[in-house]
């Protein structure tokens, strides 16, 4: 497997893109999956679980570093370290802006209906959901830490489609 | 491209979004949102078959369509949806609600 990827991109959204393009590929080298067209390789095209928990995972912890770390000034880094393994992904970001307080992210509701969608407050949420594990250290640095795990049936090209 | 574009007949509004729908790219789906509620349409069609990807903004921003057309009396209607997107309305158990 690869040694760790490291990028280290300005703290503002304007840089999103390239960092979950990155993590995509990164994620790739650990599924097995294919692009759906090799010809371009700037579409975003994740179909595998895998792929789908880090990009998803990623492109949440992402947002929230340069809205509520950076507040949107886009000074300061997001220094992101991707280690690929056999059959795992580890993605370790690090900024030093404002720390987060993630025990104050409030639960989407147990029941949801067309009263209750909620507008706002997911992020967090559909991180930690889809990884197996996610820990944040508030800094600064601020240190967070998303692992995803791949399972037997999701190796090697089962999530094609 | 365009992450969206909007056809209007006479028998609905058909919003089309393709690509990623995301916090880069859902403020300007916001606008068009507001413009699209305001004619207080009595059918929206959200074709979702060329969506790629979506986080949070971007889900936030259907709801607010969703909302938005539901309170003016009109219908929403989520067809298309795949892969990363799809994944991302069940984790939020949204795909009921949209009847993806």
């Amino acid at each position: 497997m690869v040694a760790t990827i490291r990028l280290t991109v300005p703290g503002t959204l304007r840089f999103r893109a390239i960092a979950v393009r990155v993590v995509a590929e990164a994620a790739r080298l650990v599924s097995g999956s294919a692009q759906r067209d090799p010809d371009d390789p700037f579409s975003n095209d994740v179909r595998h679980p895998f792929d789908t928990a880090i990009v998803s995972a990623f492109m949440e912890i992402f947002n929230n570093i340069a809205i509520h770390a950076y507040q949107r000034r886009g000074h300061g880094t997001i220094e992101i370290a991707i280690t690929p393994g056999e059959r795992d992904l580890v993605i370790e970001v690090r900024d030093q802006g404002t720390p987060f307080e993630i025990d104050e992210v409030a639960p989407l509701p147990s029941e949801l209906d067309e009263d209750s969608l909620p507008e706002g407050g997911m992020g967090i949420h559909i991180a930690k959901t889809m990884l197996d594990e996610m820990t944040y250290e508030p800094g600064p640095p601020n240190r967070w830490r998303l692992c995803k795990r791949l399972v037997a049936n999701q190796a090697a090209g089962a999530g094609r489609s | 491209m365009p992450t969206f574009d909007v056809l209007k007949t006479n028998s609905e509004t058909r919003l089309t979004i393709r690509g990623s729908l995301d916090i880069n790219t859902a403020p300007a789906l916001a606008e068009e949102i507001d413009k699209i509620v305001a004619h207080k349409p009595g059918k929206v069609a959200v074709d979702l078959a060329s969506l790629d990807l979506i986080d949070s903004s971007g889900v936030a921003a259907l709801v607010k369509l969703y909302k938005g057309v539901r309170g003016v009396g009109g219908a929403v209607s989520f067809v298309g949806a795949r892969d990363q997107p799809l994944a991302i309305f069940k984790l939020l158990r949204m795909d009921k609600v949209f009847n993806l």
